[in-house]
């Protein structure tokens, strides 16, 4: 009886940890309320110049040779497609690493670890108000795309692209992890965090097919999660394909994501009993 | 044995003042030596330095991906009859070397004074007897030879993976053209800088200037698919003249979508740009220093 009531306020607690740590980094975003703007609108700005590209090189909106390798000959909504998605890169990615070294920033990394909590729940605390944000960053900027461009933003459609966005924010949430772990003991994870969003912005079919690519590259492409949630949302708004005729790509996220988030947790657990034992961490 | 209150008086320290060689010596030795600490700030970083370098050729990639993909093959019929070449990788690497070039003006000249206060070193800087402005230009110098080093690996790398054939004839006058660029783009910087001291979120202010800069630059398009009124609009920035007519000497067939005196449009952006933000510099340092803002954050 007594371990029951311990287990549920345990629970109780674990899941207030996590609660507050997502509404004090929502608290932090809206505090500044251009930043919020910014990223709601101008990632669209980004993309602006492949669309005028294309118009020049084709003559148009559309392009047979792009058809015949992507099998969609509109290259407007291909492009939009890789850069919402993109942008979940931009800002899990970065925001998770950063948010650890925030903390050490406000001097408030110190008191984090040693609340009597797990910190496992504060780190899901922190990816649940990025992957809050990024979504309605990326909700924001695929609304303002499809009056601009006209897309087809049906529920049917959008349902399962849904489940697909949640399964590329779990892969990105396990990448984030070890950024997180870097910063605790290396602290600047900036540069790791930006390395990875270059290989992500190369090797991801984010600007243009992935045969595009040479086959060496095709095959690392094919280790990146994006990869798979870009093929997935295209065949699916683009091409009217079903979630399960894409069972094999799905499947291979799910993998990805499973090795993603195991190595994430061990990396911040190992890391951040080195840095509790280096005593480096309220270094800056 | 007590000391006279000379032995107590500070040193004193001659500092040339006004419009005269010695004074000029002076800022340009300021200068240097801002470009020097930014230098040795990069080498203390060297994966960040190393990423730097890449970095033009990770993002030119896509657009010439892209640009490939769109037409299955190097060459565009399309853009051939609207500029008389259809080269789209020698189009894209003419048009995408000012890119990094842009990001120097916006971010490296924008931020040189958001980030000394960054590091707690602005107030220092502020009571050195010496310009301001060499702070930047400092930087300026510093981004540029970066950026020029970021841009010869992107010439190997397009040289080797796709071939390019440019004009070699045309290199000299279209380093003239690109020098002429670089000044009205440090006026820009200079305007940049001037904004992040009053907005302390001035990122947000690079980003969109370095966005709609872009965009109204002939890149990785010719400016006739602009909408008329972005044509307009590209013509006070300095990207759009200089591109145009770094590729008429670059590339062969090449048939300007703007006619004009380019270098005469440059000398008179670059003039503009100069004063216009050695002015607006002047009045935030004014602005700052009377409210007390450069502690802020």
């Amino acid at each position: 009886m007594m371990e029951s009531v311990y287990q549920q306020s345990a629970l109780r607690s674990n899941l207030f940890v996590v609660w507050n740590e997502l509404i004090k980094n929502m608290k932090f975003l809206m505090a500044y309320p251009i930043i919020f703007v910014f990223w709601a609108v101008f990632p669209i700005f980004w993309f602006i110049p492949f669309i005028f590209q294309g118009q020049a090189f084709v003559g148009g909106l559309q392009s047979a040779s792009f058809g015949q390798i992507t099998g969609t000959e509109e290259f407007i909504p291909f492009i939009v497609i890789g850069s919402v998605l993109n942008s979940y890169v931009n800002t899990l990615l970065y925001g998770m690493g950063e948010s650890i070294r925030r903390e050490a920033l406000q001097g408030t990394l110190d008191y984090v670890l040693v609340a009597p909590t797990n910190k496992v729940y504060v780190l899901i605390g922190k990816a649940l108000s990025e992957s809050l944000s990024s979504t309605m960053f990326a909700a924001s900027q695929l609304a303002i795309s499809a009056l601009l461009f006209g897309m087809n933003l049906t529920l049917g459609v959008m349902l399962p692209v849904f489940l697909i966005v949640i399964l590329l924010i779990l892969g990105l949430y396990g990448l984030s992890l070890v950024l997180a772990a870097f910063s605790l003991l290396y602290k600047q994870s900036h540069d790791v965090s930006e390395t990875i969003g270059y290989v992500f912005y190369v090797f991801s079919p984010v600007r243009y097919p992935l045969e595009s690519l040479p086959f060496w590259a095709q095959i690392f492409g094919k280790i990146i999660p994006l990869t798979y949630a870009l093929i997935i949302v295209r065949s699916i708004m683009l091409l009217g394909a079903s979630l399960s005729s894409l069972y094999f790509e799905v499947l291979a996220l799910l993998a990805i994501d499973a090795v993603l988030i195991f190595a994430g947790f061990y990396m911040f657990n190992w890391m951040e009993n080195k840095a509790k034992k280096s005593g480096a961490i309220s270094h800056y | 044995m007590k000391k006279s209150n000379k032995d107590y008086r500070l040193r004193e320290v001659k500092c040339a003042t006004g419009f005269n060689w010695s004074n000029l010596k002076a800022e340009l030795r300021a200068i240097w030596e801002s470009n020097i600490k930014a230098w040795k700030l990069d080498f203390a970083y060297p994966v960040s330095f190393v990423r730097q370098l890449i970095s033009p050729v990770v993002f030119m990639l896509p657009f010439l991906l892209y640009g490939l993909a769109l037409i299955g093959g190097r060459y565009s019929e399309n853009l051939a009859q609207l500029v008389g070449t259809g080269d789209v990788v020698a189009f894209i690497f003419t048009g995408y070397i000012m890119m990094g070039f842009i990001g120097t003006a916006v971010w490296a000249m924008g931020f040189s004074m958001r980030r000394e206060q960054w590091f707690g070193t602005l107030e220092a800087i502020y009571v050195t007897p010496a310009s301001r402005l060499g702070q930047i230009l400092g930087m300026a110098l510093h981004s540029t030879v970066h950026q020029g080093i970021g841009t010869i690996i992107q010439f190997i790398f397009i040289y080797v993976t796709f071939g390019l054939v440019l004009n070699i004839g045309g290199i000299l006058p279209a380093l003239g053209i690109f020098a002429l660029m670089l000044f009205a783009l440090y006026g820009f910087g200079i305007v940049i800088s001037a904004l992040s001291l009053i907005l302390k979120e001035g990122w947000i202010v690079s980003d969109i200037f370095y966005s709609i800069m872009t965009i109204l630059s002939p890149v990785a398009y010719p400016l006739i698919v602009l909408p008329t009124l972005a044509q307009q609009a590209s013509a006070i920035f300095p990207t759009a003249p200089a591109l145009i007519g770094m590729r008429s000497f670059l590339i062969e067939d090449y048939i300007p979508e703007v006619v004009g005196n380019v270098f005469l449009h440059l000398l008179v952006l670059g003039a503009v740009w100069i004063l216009f933000g050695v002015f607006v510099f002047h009045l935030a340092d004014r602005y700052v220093r009377k409210r007390g803002m450069l502690k802020k954050f």
